[in-house]
């Protein structure tokens, strides 16, 4: 069934966060403000690669309004920073490696007199070779970007001989693909405010997807211990990976504390295109053969992966390419090789799909040559080849079980647009040339084409991967819950929301969800890696049975009655629904104003069984429950609020749980348990004056396991999806000579509104195999793999082209027009 | 030429305004954008800093009725003019009918392209009440969005355009 509002029935709901995102009052970490505020700005390094000689800060320092300037002289702590490797400097000492390098930081009164300050900061450089590209970085005698060379991280993976196994291939598909430096572009630029607290703590206000990473990070450069860090993170103003690492944490934390002020920092966009991360672009040489019946025999590839000139997650997407690189089906023999390079581009690192879609561009393109080589239709070829339901993961590695590939196989199989493929293809065998339509411009052609997703989630073997939540009665009455992860606009609070109503019974006003906040939160690991919705939902099914029974059991003892006849509702505690049932009567829950029970209790400030939900005699109050017998009652209601619980009950009601994301037991770092599947089909013009391509229809598979939230999953899948389009037809973060070519949104063109134009349909595959209690799987990720292979291959079923580089080159589709 | 050093902020005037029905009184240097004055001096948050060059929308407020982005818009543009910002379509009872339309539909997720796209929708609906695909995306091609991929957006202004036909 198609996921849509109508569909989602009542489970389609207004999110916790939405009236304040629109009415403009939520206010963002970087809309936050202090009093005695001062302007932080960063100077950064105009050369891809140079040395520092000098730094003259004197003449800032003297500028009147300027409070702090700091070098790299002024870092107390570790002068470096990276989730995974710690390589990149705060502040550089001797040497920058790209334009985004960090040379010094201002603290001022004003915007404008940050500014001036950041001009009056002199810097004697020496310029270096310049390092423009993985090839240069490797070449022999190229400049070493670090101690230990050009090279961040090399892996491997093989199977069998593939050099054997080709010798045996009937065909044999060689191709090279390159994959664009694509730009995270969250609205948001990278911000937030600083302030150094009384007692000598720090508060942070500024967004990231992990607050504990951050807390610990900033702990190592300012020497303070990690409790003295409190970290608040979300809101956030999107982020797909782009705000989990530091950017401006170092400089905002180091300024608050050098002049004892809060101090603000909201990146300009310039700044942001500058020094912020992107995904790393691959090139992905890929050599792949087939016997006579179309069935692989053997995969060769190679990844080639520029990283830029410091680490954060770069070895990570390197190893999630290479696994991804092998995909949801089988092989006789596999080889795969990858590299990760320095180099003096801009930063690359963590992004949506982690290295993943620039493998399944490479694969999706191999296997429809493959079928094009054996003269099999494509999603036939992908069939053929299909991985079975009990096979183990790509390196080998035992996964949970999953009928994921063949699931969404079927249900693009099964789909209007592919079945219209089909139907246009036996038409054209007969006649093609009437089977582009009457009336439509000549040099407008339509194509349909597919694309197979295999994606981990969570962090893989090896790499500390906690889960868990904390769930109590607070002191007025709240039920909280307390989670480690962030709302980055995916709708976190409004899963979590809709299945604390699900799962307990709560109703949404009996709810605060607490997040981003590192003085409160347990921590349950980073928001990243589509692992936030899984590890919610299983600390929820872990919490539950104790909770609840705490919850009753106090309330039991308080009311006199056998917790058996009681169950949690909204508002508070109700008699058990079975009993209403077993005699026939109708539940009051919907009579229940939550309004009247907050006075209610709030009036009384104690144990109320009065039958609030009754029939308004108010104040028959019968407390303590002594009086009444509530099995010989014939209907449902309140008997006591959770304020009145939490008023009445001697110790304090709390549940928490901590575990690690499900990881196969498998000696390989990086290797994945869980994997989501999805199949896309898209229908695409290509205007051959032109060379545009324009994308008319789409189509969604994805086997992720229950619905948790309609609304998100539905907005994931869109957005994730829009996100590919761009990253097929127009995005290109261009570097030349190591500076960027593109500054601001005017240049860098993400989708609008009338690029995204079109029909998408979204079909959830929700049934897992029977006994899989790993939970839903995240989607945060999978929707924005799809599309861009997809598209190659509607062009060429349009065209009859078949091209090999992101984002698509018009020029490589337009044709001279000729007419006949 | 003088040094960058010696230069002086532009001296202030002073503009009459109203924001959001307000009349406001601006002292302030005649090249100061609105985005500034809406932000730092107004302390209205909900009009949002992105690209601030007019690409992105995320700033856009209504003059006059009109949607432009506060980011290109100087304070001697102001003067005369009614200003509303994202805070001035709310009534303090219920929502503007567009933003129930965007919070019913989820034409949202971080929310940061929100106030701007609500104005351009709240703009588009003023002047076309019942506008082609063609009209909205034009309307709407000046604010950028990256999480929804415009679905939940096109859903929530037919939704806005359907509510509005039934009750005009």
């Amino acid at each position: 069934m198609l996921l849509n509002r109508q569909s989602s029935g009542e489970r389609w709901r207004a999110r916790p966060d939405g009236p304040g995102k629109v009415t403009g009052a939520l206010a963002y970490l970087t809309d936050r403000t202090a009093p005695d505020m001062l302007i932080g700005r960063v100077l950064r390094s105009p050369h891809p690669h140079a040395a520092i000689l000098a730094i003259h800060a004197e003449k800032a320092r003297a500028l009147p309004g300027v409070h702090a300037v700091l070098t790299y002289r002024d870092v107390p702590g570790l002068n470096g920073y990276g989730i995974a490797v710690q390589d990149q400097p705060v502040l550089c000492v001797d040497r920058v490696r790209y334009v985004g390098d960090a040379v010094a930081a201002v603290a001022a009164d004003t915007d404008a007199i940050a500014d001036q300050a950041l001009s009056l900061i002199e810097v004697e450089y020496r310029l270096l070779p310049i390092v423009e590209s993985p090839a240069a970085a490797l070449a022999d005698g190229a400049p070493l970007l670090h101690g230990d060379g050009n090279i961040l991280h090399r892996t491997d993976y093989k199977r069998g001989d593939v050099d054997v196994a080709f010798a045996s291939c009937t065909h044999i598909v060689e191709e090279v693909y390159d994959s664009p430096r694509q730009m995270h572009t969250y609205m948001e630029t990278e911000g937030g405010l600083f302030v150094p607290e009384k007692d000598g703590r720090l508060t942070v206000h500024s967004p990231t997807q992990h607050g504990f990473m951050d807390r610990l990070q900033l702990s190592r450069i300012t020497g303070m211990p990690e409790e003295r860090i409190r970290i608040l993170s979300s809101p956030i103003g999107g982020s797909f990976g782009g705000k989990d690492e530091l950017n401006v944490q170092p400089y905002g934390a180091l300024l608050a504390l050098k002049t004892n002020r809060p101090v603000k920092i909201h990146n300009s966009r310039k700044e942001s295109v500058r020094a912020g991360l992107k995904r790393h672009p691959m090139v992905i040489a890929m050599k792949t053969g087939i016997d006579a019946n179309g069935a692989i025999l053997a995969h060769q590839v190679k990844i080639t992966a520029d990283t830029g000139p410091y680490a954060t997650l770069g070895a990570e997407v390197l190893n999630f390419a290479t696994e991804h690189a092998l995909g949801p089906y089988r092989y006789g023999s596999v080889e795969v090789d990858s590299v990760s390079v320095y180099t003096n581009n801009g930063m690359s690192g963590e992004f949506r799909g982690f290295g993943g879609n620039q493998a399944i561009f490479a694969l999706e393109g191999q296997m429809d040559r493959l079928a094009d080589a054996c003269g099999m239709d494509p999603w036939d070829f992908r069939l053929r080849n299909m991985r079975e339901s009990d096979a183990p993961g790509p390196f080998g590695q035992p996964i949970a079980p999953t009928n994921g590939a063949k699931q969404a196989w079927d249900a693009l199989e099964a789909s209007s647009l592919w079945q219209e493929r089909r139907q246009n293809e036996s038409a054209a065998t007969v006649l093609r040339s009437e089977s582009s339509g009457g009336m439509k411009a000549p040099w407008l052609k339509t194509g349909i084409g597919a694309a197979f997703i295999m994606h981990g989630s969570g962090l893989g073997v090896g790499i500390p991967d906690p889960g868990g939540g904390r769930i109590k009665l607070a002191p007025d009455g709240k039920i909280e819950v307390q989670f480690g992860y962030e709302e980055c606009g995916q709708g976190l609070l409004a899963s979590l929301e809709l299945m604390l109503i699900e799962q307990f019974g709560f109703a949404p006003e009996d709810l605060r969800l607490v997040i981003g906040d590192t003085d409160v939160v347990p921590n349950s690991g980073s928001t990243t890696a589509s692992r936030a919705t899984t590890m919610m939902w299983k600390s929820l099914q872990r919490l539950r049975p104790g909770f609840q029974k705490e919850l009753l059991a106090a309330a039991a003892a308080l009311l006199g009655l056998p917790e058996e006849l009681l169950r949690l509702g909204r508002g508070g505690i109700w008699n058990s629904r079975a009993i209403g049932e077993n005699r026939g009567n109708r539940g009051r829950e919907a009579d229940v104003e939550y309004a009247d029970l907050a006075a209610a209790a709030g009036d009384m400030a104690g144990i109320d069984i009065s039958g609030i939900a009754d029939t308004g005699s108010g104040n028959a109050a019968c407390k303590h429950g002594a009086d009444v017998d509530v099995t010989e009652d014939t209907e449902e209601r309140l008997l006591l609020t959770y304020r009145a619980l939490a008023g009445k009950t001697p110790r304090p009601i709390v549940a928490e749980t901590s575990f690690a994301f499900p990881a196969s037991p498998f000696p390989r770092t990086g290797a994945h348990y869980l994997y989501t599947f999805a199949a896309v089909a898209v229908k695409a013009e290509v205007n051959t004056l032109t060379g545009r391509v324009r994308v008319l229809e789409q189509y969604h598979a994805v086997a992720a396991g229950p619905v948790v939230n309609p609304q998100g999953y539905l907005g994931q899948i869109e957005g994730g999806s829009i996100m590919a389009l761009g990253y097929a037809l127009t995005e290109e973060a261009l570097m030349q000579q190591g500076q960027y070519a593109t500054s601001n949104l005017d240049t860098y063109l993400i989708p609008t509104i009338a690029d995204a134009a079109g029909e998408m349909a979204i079909e959830p595959i929700e049934e897992l195999p029977e006994g899989d209690n790993y939970g839903p799987r995240g989607i945060g990720e999978i929707g924005s793999v799809g599309l861009a292979p997809a598209i190659l291959a509607a062009v060429h079923d349009a065209t009859g082209k078949r091209l090999n580089r992101l984002p698509i080159d018009p020029l490589q589709l337009a044709e001279r027009p000729a007419f006949t | 030429m003088k040094k960058q050093s010696d230069l002086q902020p532009a001296p202030s005037s002073v503009f009459h305004c109203t924001v959001n029905g307000e009349d406001v009184q601006l002292r302030l240097p005649a090249d100061k954008r609105l985005l500034a004055i809406i932000r730092e001096d107004m302390e209205l948050t909900g009009t949002k800093r992105s690209c601030e060059i007019g690409r992105c929308g995320a700033c856009m407020v209504l003059i006059d009725g009109k949607p432009v982005n506060a980011c290109l818009t100087m304070a001697y543009q102001c003067s005369g003019k009614a200003i509303t910002t994202i805070e001035g379509l709310a009534r303090p009872e219920s929502l503007h009918p567009v933003q129930q339309a965007f919070l019913d539909e989820g034409g949202y997720q971080c929310g940061y392209c929100t106030p701007g796209m609500i104005i351009s929708v709240t703009a588009l609906l003023e002047d076309i009440p019942n506008p082609s695909e063609g009209e909205i995306e034009e309307a709407l091609s000046g604010n950028l969005c990256r999480c929804t991929g415009y679905g939940g957006i096109v859903r929530a202004v037919k939704r806005a355009i359907d509510q509005r036909r039934e009750r005009p």
